[in-house]
Parts: C-alpha cells; sequence; structure tokens
C-alpha cells in the first residue's frame, strides 16, 4: 500500500489525481489503480477531493499522513521525503513539515526548534525531522 | 576556584557517574529528575521513558542520531529544562532514549569540577584567567 501511495505523492505531491492519470503515468492496470484507490481513501491515506459524477472521483493525498509517516520513522519516512523532493533540497538538515509544506530548515536541529517551538504547547501539528544523515547530527555515548 | 552548587554522584553503577538535578515541564505536568551528565552527549536532553510517561510528553518528530552502538533513529519532544542554579530556563527538543541524559549543551560556557574523590559534580564559580 505504501508503494503506490509513495509513488503517487512523488509524481502528482499534493495535487489531485484521477484512476486514469495513475494508469497513464504510473502504468498501473485499471484494475490495481481502482484497489489502490479504494483501500487508500479507507485507510486515510487519500482524501477523495470531489466528484464529477459517480465515474470521475480525484484524490488527493492526505497531508496529515505526513505527520504519521514522520513520527513512525523507518524505511517509509525516507521514501516519503524522498518523494515529497527534500533529498534535493535539504540534503543532510533538518526540516519542519506542516503537512506537505517545509515551514523552515537548519543544519541545526536545536536552532531548528527554538523557532518552531519557542514553548512547549506551541505547533502541535508541525513534526521536525532529518532529511538524510544529518551533517550536525546528534551523538550520545551511552 | 571557588565551589557553587554540586551534585552528588548517582552510585546505582560502578563507578559512580556524574549528575545534575533538573526540572522538566511539558504543557500540562513538571518532573524533577537527576540525569546522568554524558559529556559524549552533544545535545541538550535526552529524556528516559520514564520521563516520558511522567509528563505524558508527545513526540514532535524523528531524527537519526548517533550512538554507541551505531545510528538509530529516535522520537523528540519539546520540553521546558529549568535549573535555577544555573539560571537555565529553556525550551528544547530532548531526544528519547532509555534514560534521561543532560549533554554538553547544558555544560557549554560554563567551568566544572568533576570531584571523583568526593563523588560530586560541582559549578565553580570563579577560575584565574589561565590557559593551563
Amino acid at each position: 500500500m505504501m508503494r503506490p501511495f509513495v509513488e503517487a505523492i512523488r509524481t502528482f505531491r499534493w495535487e489531485p489525481f484521477r484512476s486514469v492519470d495513475l494508469v497513464e503515468r504510473l502504468g498501473y492496470a485499471s484494475g490495481y489503480a481502482r484497489n489502490f484507490l479504494s483501500q487508500a481513501t479507507r485507510q486515510g491515506l487519500l482524501i477523495v477531493e470531489s466528484k464529477r459524477g459517480k465515474k470521475e472521483k480525484t484524490f488527493r493525498a492526505n497531508p496529515s499522513v505526513v505527520r504519521e509517516i514522520v513520527l513512525r520513522g523507518g524505511k517509509e519516512k525516507t521514501e516519503l521525503l524522498e518523494a515529497l523532493g527534500l533529498h534535493s533540497k535539504f540534503l543532510g538538515q533538518y526540516v519542519a513539515l506542516r503537512g506537505f509544506s517545509v515551514v523552515d530548515h537548519d543544519a541545526d536541529l536545536y536552532r531548528l526548534a527554538e523557532r518552531i517551538f519557542p514553548d512547549t504547547e506551541a505547533q502541535d501539528e508541525v513534526v521536525i525531522t532529518n532529511v538524510g544523515k544529518p551533517k550536525k547530527m546528534i551523538t550520545i555515548e551511552v | 576556584m571557588k565551589i557553587g552548587k554540586c551534585w552528588n554522584f548517582n552510585d546505582d553503577e560502578q563507578p559512580p557517574y556524574p549528575t545534575i538535578k533538573v526540572t522538566l515541564s511539558s504543557a500540562d505536568r513538571e518532573a524533577t529528575i537527576s540525569p546522568k551528565v554524558d559529556t559524549g552527549f552533544n545535545g541538550w536532553l535526552a529524556v528516559g521513558v520514564e520521563a516520558v510517561r511522567k509528563l505524558r510528553l508527545t513526540p514532535r518528530g524523528t531524527v537519526l542520531v548517533r550512538a554507541a552502538t551505531g545510528h538509530g533513529e529516535v522520537p523528540v519532544y519539546a520540553v521546558k529544562i529549568s535549573q535555577a542554579d544555573l539560571a537555565l530556563s529553556h525550551t528544547t527538543l530532548a531526544i528519547g532514549t532509555e534514560r534521561s541524559l543532560v549533554g554538553r549543551k547544558l555544560l557549554e560556557n560554563r567551568t566544572w569540577l568533576l570531584d571523583c574523590k568526593r563523588r560530586r559534580f560541582c559549578i565553580t564559580t570563579s577560575t584565574s584567567a589561565t590557559n593551563d
């Protein structure tokens, strides 16, 4: 489920797309595309954007998924950040994300945190993460 | 050299290790803990699972860190750290680890005494200006 979702983000970012776009742009079989859209919508990965008649639903990636994937970490996070194009712009840095938007970035985690979280209640919906291997990595001995 | 506030070593492992008593606050909770001083930690604060539970912290992201055992991803939490003797009151990101630690960011720009004989870790309030 995550692989076609990440592919959809890589191709359409947060723009709306249709089942036929998955077939034409990603080469998916129409049955596979429909199945993915159905499952991904049920799981909250996609939002049904609008209906132009029963046969032409449009979909959009759900921005709240970014937070969930970042908090889960691991390979899915890496693939998502790469699909969002962040590796080409912010490799080695820390980014603060609100949905798909980079609200701030810095090579220093603590400098970024001071701007994003001036107090413990600030910006609940924003998440901070590294893009690739940080140039200024946090090191602990124990 | 004048010695200011001191904190006793914790001897729950051998050899005993230095600690500093700090107060941590989340949006609605507060806890006073004595984390291990880890001079190999280049950050402010690491919060252990017990502190996370006490303060009801929710993760604000995940970051890659380098530990003795290799690289790993850890959650980060927004925490206010206060220490009256250091005139410190600062909201920062704490990394989530097994046990709580304070790192070099908290120690920098101050002179410290690691008194292993008396098993205490102290702030020094004045030193002679030498580079020896």
